[in-house]
């Protein structure tokens, strides 16, 4: 799941003392998987590059912090991801959605606007990603986070707990109640499919 | 029965489930279902695809990046935090060694030290307050006991030889005494005969084994002792100078020591 560079110690001791250019090295080595959770955290293209020019300036100041026994990958992963957390917390209910949908209070879920497009429309045009992103913006900020990890990044339950700063059961919790609330969420399109 | 829960059957599904959610599932055919319709739902949660991005992407990203990010300033390597920080594992191993022998000469030096303190402590009251000895209580060494004892004996032969030069051999009054005395004595002289040949004392066993005949010829020789035998014990009394031998060697114990060490005794000169 994590790449580590060879020579990311002898880079970052080089950063400490005063080469600003080798942090290129790692910004170029690790850009492409924070763009990766981060996209699948955030569901946004713009937000997740936002996300991993945060992650890296962040990561370039707590540089000092980081300990030479740890692995850079890793620990840069963990600030994407809580740097993509941070993004998607800060979204109102409103703002994930899209125009032309609305809030069903009695079954509590997203139903998407037809616009003259059956579910087989969708399924056909690959539009069901659309859908599965609804319905994952329908989850709590950590209960998303916790699921792309779990179900897209391949994460253990380990691995998203110290991600998300949390304990091993809460994070376990998270990814169970992200695929309770999914499973509802497309049950009515599956049917109609 | 009891059936596994759904959240059993989520870790389940991504491994994390335990041996007896898997033989459960495996032996009852509703939460197989389940399971298998939970895989179903999750296998359409796919990843979409992804954004497209080629190999600059990362070079793009760090020249947006570079511009707002301020260099760490040089750290100054001086001796205390600097250039002998890429030589801590040679120090580290240089220092072990060294201060296992600095230890090792420590524990030396102070058994060495703790040793002769112990000993000085050890002698001291030996030295400085000697344990009083009670007057009956004290043993006087043996050699002592030889001294003391043999100037007596040397005081004694010398009376006898000095009676036994102005001896008449008619008076059986002068004779009889000194035949009993030269008794007693010939026995302590074989003695101290023995014992100056063991201390290696070359003058007293001479003289001693001088005293030895002419007290053996005055106590033991048959039919008692007449003028001829007198006036041979009293030639060789004179030519081999016993009287001037057993004064001598008495003058050579002191006199203070002997008449000391009679009194500690108990005796009297």
């Amino acid at each position: 799941m994590f790449r580590m560079g060879k020579n990311d110690h002898a880079t970052i001791q080089a950063i400490l003392d005063g080469d600003k250019e080798a942090y290129g090295e790692l910004v170029r080595s690790h850009s492409a998987t924070l763009l990766r959770v981060a996209w699948r955290i955030t569901g946004n293209e713009a937000d997740a590059e936002d996300v991993v020019q945060e992650a890296f300036l962040r990561g370039y100041r707590k540089l000092e912090t980081f300990e030479s026994r740890a692995n850079f990958g890793t620990w840069i992963y963990r600030i994407a991801v809580r740097c993509a957390l941070d993004r998607i917390s800060g979204r109102t209910r409103d703002e994930v959605c899209r125009v032309g949908e609305e809030i069903d209070p009695e079954q509590d879920q997203v139903q998407v606007a037809d616009e003259a497009a059956g579910p087989e429309r969708l399924l056909l045009s690959g539009e069901i990603a659309a859908l599965q992103e609804l319905a994952l913006q329908e989850l709590t900020a950590t209960e998303r986070t916790a699921f792309v990890l779990r179900h897209l990044e391949g994460c253990t339950g380990e691995e998203i707990a110290v991600a998300l700063g949390i304990v091993p059961n809460a994070a376990k919790q998270a990814v169970f109640r992200a695929v309770q609330k999914l499973r509802q969420s497309l049950a009515p399109m599956r049917v109609k499919a | 029965m009891k059936h596994v829960s759904e959240e059993q059957l989520v870790e389940h599904f991504y491994g994390e489930g335990c041996a007896r959610v898997e033989k459960h599932v495996k032996s009852c055919d509703q939460c197989a279902r389940a399971l298998a319709d939970l895989a179903i739902d999750l296998a359409e949660l796919r990843s979409p695809q992804l954004p497209v991005r080629d190999d600059s992407y990362g070079e793009r990203v760090w020249l947006d990046l570079a511009p707002s990010l301020p260099a760490y300033p040089k750290r100054k390597r001086s001796w205390l935090n600097g250039v002998w920080l890429d030589y801590l594992p040679f120090y580290a191993a240089l220092g072990r060694g060294l201060g296992f022998a600095t230890a090792c000469s420590l524990v030396l030096a102070g058994t060495f030290f703790a040793g002769r303190l112990w000993e000085q402590k050890k002698q001291a009251p030996i030295a400085t307050a000697p344990k009083p000895v009670q007057p009956h209580q004290k043993q006087p060494p043996p050699q002592r006991v030889v001294v003391v004892v043999l100037g007596d004996h040397l005081d004694r032969s010398e009376r006898l030889l000095v009676e036994l030069k102005h001896a008449d051999a008619d008076s059986a009054e002068d004779i009889g005494p000194l035949r009993d005395e030269a008794r007693t004595l010939l026995v302590a002289n074989r003695t101290f005969r023995q014992k100056a040949s063991e201390t290696d004392d070359p003058e007293l066993a001479t003289a001693l084994k001088h005293l030895d005949r002419v007290l053996g010829e005055l106590a033991n020789r048959p039919g008692g002792l007449d003028a001829h035998g007198l006036a041979k014990l009293q030639n060789e009394m004179k030519s081999d100078r016993l009287l001037f031998e057993v004064r001598v060697l008495r003058s050579r114990t002191p006199e203070k020591q002997v008449r000391s060490t009679i009194q500690a005794s108990g005796g009297t000169i």
